[in-house]
């Protein structure tokens, strides 16, 4: 039993639209796990379900190993955290939220203290015990939303969206807090994001999503348009691929795949665009950079090739890759 | 004019002396409307929660079957009661006719549709993250609908104070099934009703301005809750 959740066959349908499709998902036990992907990815979706909020309209979920169902078993909701996009607290202080959560989930009134007091310190808000919870700013409510979440020490913590509508010093906090709580033994964290690149430097794996399915493609430099022939038509830009698939509706390049240079290079590679710099970024020791070629691109180079092309924002630079290079789905 | 300006200050009269009569009109009365805002609530506000928490077979129709209830006439659910109660009556045998129970029955069954209407009301205008946060937090369906009820206190507390005040002014039902017994059954609006066809004007009014000052308490309860809610 290695995985903290295995889906199968999962479909949730808004109205007519289908909204999720995962065929098979495994999330791994005691790992950082960020659900990636753009807005209505279906991100928010996925995490009701793990969060049991919501019911598939078909498929299993097993937890920990042990087929679900609905409603939960008080041991089985115990062993999940929540916190949604948009926390709601309820009427009283901080401390009332968190004693709530610890009623509801029948944990002995002795250890509600003790429990209180951890999850507390846990998010650094002790001091706001007793601030009424309408009156704490967006971070402050975050926080005391997962402190209720990991007050009655939950196996895995679901987070949706928890860097969302924080400056960078409470979202600094919150990356602090969810690394804390992954390096726990035994805690599984599974937050979702649209930041791909906050994203990939947190967790120890990822998850992406792109119109409710989950991809192994990196989902940097994600297009969407049509497939015909191997050529993918983003209504911009025609992209060559060796997909066999007959329709496809979105592409991904690899940025370390992309090939920077400053004229057109003659290879046997098929895709060749000119573009414009719009972005030099140094992150993590490499250089990243953003080229509008009537789609915008990133690519990734060492800090010695960005001096060797003498690289400058608003210059024209070209960039190629093959087709080999791009996943289709 | 001076009809009508005597008939009130003689009103007034009456109800600053706390004459004995008007006043033991008005316990009655409300008595009658408190015991049946209660029975109502403790039925219809469970089943409002219920109703607007849960899907099921049948849902629509009780909406709309509810919708009509509340502009249903008070004076076909007196004639149904007296039917049902007569001495003739299927439930004759409870001797239920001409006693305040039955007045307690019929403004009940009057009031319920309008307080959980308002109930629903209450909780699917509640924040939409209510429910699933509770959820999340392990609630269990009965913990679940307490913890909603209390966060929709106010909301719901408004829908009992209502109810309470359509109570207090019906007046069909109260008559036929009440029958309008001085000091058992005689209620402010069927002793409106009488003493104004006897001729006592300044009675009725007395009462009339009572039952005024009631709607005005009840109104004001009201709103005092509906700003504590928002």
């Amino acid at each position: 039993m290695n995985s903290s959740y295995q889906l199968r066959n999962i479909k949730v349908h808004h109205g007519q639209q289908c909204v999720l499709d995962i065929p098979e998902l495994s999330l791994p036990k005691n790992k950082c796990i960020a659900l990636l992907g753009n807005n209505g990815a279906g991100k928010s979706t996925l995490l009701d379900l793990l969060a049991f909020i919501t019911k598939p309209d078909q498929g299993q979920i097993s937890l920990q190993g042990q087929t679900a169902q609905f409603p939960l078993s008080r041991k089985q909701r115990q062993m999940i955290g929540y916190v949604s996009q948009h926390p709601f607290l309820l009427t009283g202080s901080v401390a009332d939220n968190i004693a709530l959560a610890l009623h509801l989930q029948g944990i002995n009134r002795k250890q509600h203290q003790k429990r209180l007091k951890q999850a507390l310190e846990l998010v650094n808000l002790s001091h706001l015990a007793q601030q009424s919870a309408r009156t704490l700013s967006g971070g402050e409510l975050k926080r005391a939303a997962i402190a209720r979440a990991v007050a009655y020490q939950p196996d895995i913590l679901l987070l949706d969206e928890p860097f969302s509508h924080l400056d960078q010093s409470h979202s600094q906090q919150l990356e602090d807090i969810i690394q804390q709580f992954s390096s726990q033994a035994g805690m599984t964290v599974i937050f979702s994001t649209h930041d791909r690149l906050k994203g990939r430097a947190l967790a120890d794996s990822t998850i992406n999503l792109v119109s409710g399915k989950t991809t192994k493609s990196p989902l940097l430099n994600l297009f969407h348009g049509t497939l015909h022939d191997h050529v993918f038509d983003t209504g911009h830009l025609q992209i060559h691929t060796t997909s066999q698939l007959k329709t496809a509706r979105h592409i991904a390049i690899d940025p370390s795949e992309i090939i920077i240079s400053t004229e057109e290079l003659h290879s046997s590679m098929q895709n060749h665009f000119m573009g414009r710099m719009t972005l030099i970024a140094e992150e993590s020791g490499t250089i990243r950079l953003t080229i509008d070629c009537g789609e915008r691109f990133h690519a990734i180079i060492s800090p010695k090739s960005l001096s060797d092309l003498n690289l400058t924002i608003g210059g024209t630079i070209w960039l190629s890759f093959k087709s080999t290079a791009v996943s289709v789905f | 004019m001076g009809y009508f300006s005597d008939s009130l200050a003689a009103a007034f009269q009456l109800i600053i002396s706390f004459d004995k009569d008007i006043y033991q009109i008005v316990i009655t009365s409300v008595s009658i409307s408190f015991i049946a805002a209660l029975i109502a609530a403790s039925l219809a506000i469970p089943a409002g929660i219920y109703m607007a928490m849960n899907q099921f077979a049948g849902k629509q129709i009780i909406q709309h079957l509810l919708n009509s209830l509340m502009a249903m006439p008070t004076v076909v659910i007196g004639l149904l009661l007296y039917g049902l109660f007569s001495r003739l009556g299927p439930l004759g045998h409870l001797d239920l006719l001409y006693t305040p129970t039955a007045i307690i029955i019929a403004e009940a069954i009057l009031i319920f549709p309008i307080m959980m209407n308002l109930a629903i009301v209450a909780v699917t205008s509640a924040d939409q993250r209510l429910v699933p946060t509770l959820i999340s937090l392990g609630a269990k369906p009965i913990a679940l609908s307490i913890q909603v009820a209390k966060h929709t206190r106010f909301a719901i507390l408004a829908a009992i104070i209502t109810g309470f005040g359509r109570a207090i002014g019906e007046v069909g039902a109260a008559m036929m099934l009440g029958g309008n017994i001085e000091g058992f059954t005689r209620t402010m609006t069927t002793a409106i009703a009488l003493q104004t066809s006897k001729g006592e004007f300044e009675t009725g009014l007395a009462l009339g301005l009572l039952l005024l000052l009631i709607a005005f308490i009840v109104n004001f309860m009201l709103s005092w809750l509906q700003r504590s809610y928002s």
